[in-house]
């Protein structure tokens, strides 16, 4: 709990009943679209009328029902989505959004259209190369089709609303960004639970409703006084950890969570605004510009280096690379990872965990083990 | 100064264990009990065991460090510090040259770099499953019918090593029972079983990267059937103390004794 505790407490609330804030907007009548991944357009959708929310699945329970569709193999995000959605617990939504991302994310869009009764959903071919003219034209033709798709739903997304709705996230992400910015400025202000907080009740809110309360907290930081860190700062950096419990388990340990990059966090307002007077050719090269996740090939994007430069760039102390189990394209990293990190004198731990249950003791024990490492406890 | 001494507390899966240091750091006692499931009562009586093997009085010692599963809950303790710190000091003070650690621990396996100054540099735990750990042979002991203790011996006689293919502890045991059926004699089946714990350690061990010396601790490596495998996939001798099973707790007492000072903020043991 820390001075900023009434500024982050909308945050938390939603944090506290993820899907709430999707729930109630049904209940008003508004459409709620669902999706899953930072390569989901949301603009787009908002533009056709719908309320997007980032579907992050459980943060603990069994996932019986979903257990029956899946391979053992198959990680413990698309696992418990998929829970959600044959238990019921996602009829709200109005439409199911699927991004072409890795290869599970990709079948689970097969198995949703068969196994959850009654549900819409539209697919996205995101080009496995980004960033690249070719890649740029394709994702223009997918996101044209998908707009197709809304239209034939009744829900059109005309020009000049998707125009709108960019500058809406485009607003949204600079203060998100400027958020990140008045962090590293200020280290000890708000917690790395706190921070996350914010990150993530923005993908399960109303962007123009997070907005004030996000302008309300970056606003109370900047102008706060300076809180220098009195404790190792660790860099995580990892795919899904939409569980505040594991942020809060991993400063129990002893550190500051002062900066990430996560799926669930920093990489979903990475996007930077580009100059375009066609609005689908916006979002196709604003979203496929952007540092590309591991599922992606990006030509001259070094991942690696690119995270190592943050880390310095924030003085990290150590990082950590905090997976949910089963994510191949992220597995495949980091050898490389660890390698680029500890070439640069930063101690680097890979921890796996099953980010939809609540941390076990060994990922505990393995936090503090970093932190003693780091802190040359001998 | 000489008055002064320091424990270190170890609550283990399966054991508790204390070593009390002296201001030198040299050993004054030690004592190993069963954790069960009194945790308090089983670190209660284990530093107590330690003090009086010491001669000395609680109240002489002056800070405690716990480590292991059940260190927070231990009701003295100064400090809790995780056991792969404590492991990879108490490896180093066993064994100077230390500079690897592999520790195999009734529910878990870790295998920790150090660096020249004996302080963590790197380190992975086992995070799958039980297999290449204690308990995995405990197992094992059960469904031969032959003591944990003598596992080992009964190995090393074996004239080759069974294969065991299944790495999750269930199922290796259907197949230790199905290699019997078959008629395999039971030291082979060891010697397979106890190489098969030495190859899942030893995937860990890979991925730190291992460094000479490497010394051995935790209960497993009484077994010297496992220590003999992992000397095979190693390529290299490796240190095993003479009571393996207190090195995590001797660590802790000697990270006790490095800590500033230590008096000031202990608990009372009650």
């Amino acid at each position: 709990m820390t001075d900023f505790a009434e500024y982050v407490a909308p945050f938390e609330a939603v944090c506290a009943d993820p899907y709430g804030p999707g729930r109630e907007a049904a209940a008003e009548g508004r459409k709620v679209a669902g999706h899953m991944c930072t390569y989901t357009p949301e603009e787009l959708f908002h533009a056709a009328g719908y309320q997007p929310l980032r579907i992050f699945g459980r943060n603990s329970g069994a996932t019986t029902e979903a257990d029956a569709h899946l391979p053992a193999f198959a990680c413990g995000f698309i696992r418990s989505v998929l829970d959600m959605g044959l238990s019921g617990e996602l009829d709200f939504l109005n439409l199911m959004v699927f991004s072409h991302t890795c290869d599970t994310m990709q079948n689970l869009a097969g198995i949703w259209k068969r196994a959850v009764p009654g549900s819409a959903a539209v697919t996205l071919t995101t080009p496995v190369t980004v960033g690249t003219e070719t890649s740029i034209d394709y994702f223009k033709q997918e996101i044209a089709r998908a707009r197709a798709a809304l239209e034939a739903m009744g829900s059109p997304a005309p020009d000049a609303g998707i125009l709108e709705s960019i500058s809406l996230y485009n607003e949204h992400r600079d203060w998100m960004r400027r958020l990140y910015a008045a962090r590293r400025a200020n280290p000890n202000a708000i917690t790395g639970r706190e921070m996350m907080a914010a990150v993530l009740s923005s993908c399960l809110m109303a962007r123009e409703e997070h907005l004030p309360h996000l302008q309300s907290l970056v606003e109370a930081v900047e102008n706060a006084e300076v809180r220098e860190a009195d404790r190792p700062k660790v860099f995580v950096v990892g795919n899904m950890c939409q569980n505040l419990d594991y942020v809060a388990a991993i400063e129990n340990a002893g550190c500051l969570v002062l900066e990430e990059d996560l799926c669930s966090g920093a990489r979903a307002f990475a996007m930077e605004a580009v100059d375009a007077s066609d609005p689908v050719e916006q979002l196709a090269r604003m979203y496929l510009t952007t540092a590309a996740c591991p599922t992606k090939h990006q030509p001259d994007f070094d991942m690696a280096g690119s995270l190592r430069d943050k880390a310095q760039a924030i003085s990290a102390d150590g990082v950590l690379i905090l997976l949910t189990k089963f994510c191949d394209p992220w597995c495949f990293e980091v050898p490389n990872l660890k390698k680029v990190f500890e070439d640069a004198g930063l101690p680097a731990l890979l921890v796996e965990v099953e980010s939809h249950q609540p941390p076990a003791e060994q990922f505990r024990g393995r936090v503090e083990a970093f932190v003693e490492m780091l802190e040359g406890v001998k | 100064m000489s008055d002064e001494f320091y424990a270190g507390i170890d609550m283990g899966s399966a054991n508790a264990k204390a070593v009390i240091v002296d201001a030198a750091g040299d050993v004054c006692g030690t004592a190993v009990t069963p954790s069960g499931v009194g945790l308090v009562s089983a670190a209660r009586s284990v530093f107590e065991a330690a003090v009086a093997e010491a001669g000395i009085h609680a109240d002489d010692v002056v800070a405690v460090v716990s480590t292991g599963y059940g260190r927070e809950i231990v009701p003295n303790k100064t400090k809790a510090v995780t056991e792969i710190t404590c492991h990879g000091r108490g490896a180093k003070a066993l064994f100077p040259e230390t500079r690897f650690v592999i520790d195999i621990g009734g529910q878990d396996s870790k295998a920790i770099a150090l660096g020249t100054n004996g302080t963590v540099t790197g380190f992975e735990m086992n995070d799958k499953c039980a297999a290449g750990t204690g308990r995995f042979l405990e197992v094992m002991s059960g469904a031969l019918e032959v003591d944990l203790d003598r596992m080992g011996a009964v190995a090393l006689e074996a004239e080759e090593a069974a294969a065991i293919s299944s790495t999750c502890t269930v199922f290796a045991e259907s197949e230790v029972v199905s290699l019997l059926a078959q008629g395999v004699d039971p030291a082979s089946i060891l010697a397979g079983l106890c190489q098969s714990v030495a190859e899942r350690v030893y995937g860990l061990a890979a991925r730190v990267g291992v460094q000479p010396e490497v010394t051995m601790t935790g209960g497993v490596s009484r077994n010297k059937a496992v220590v003999r495998a992992m000397e095979k996939a190693l390529k290299i001798s490796v240190n095993v103390p003479q009571d393996p099973l207190i090195a995590g707790a001797l660590g802790a007492a000697l990270t006790a004794r490095n800590l500033p000072s230590s008096n000031d903020n202990k608990e009372q043991i009650s």
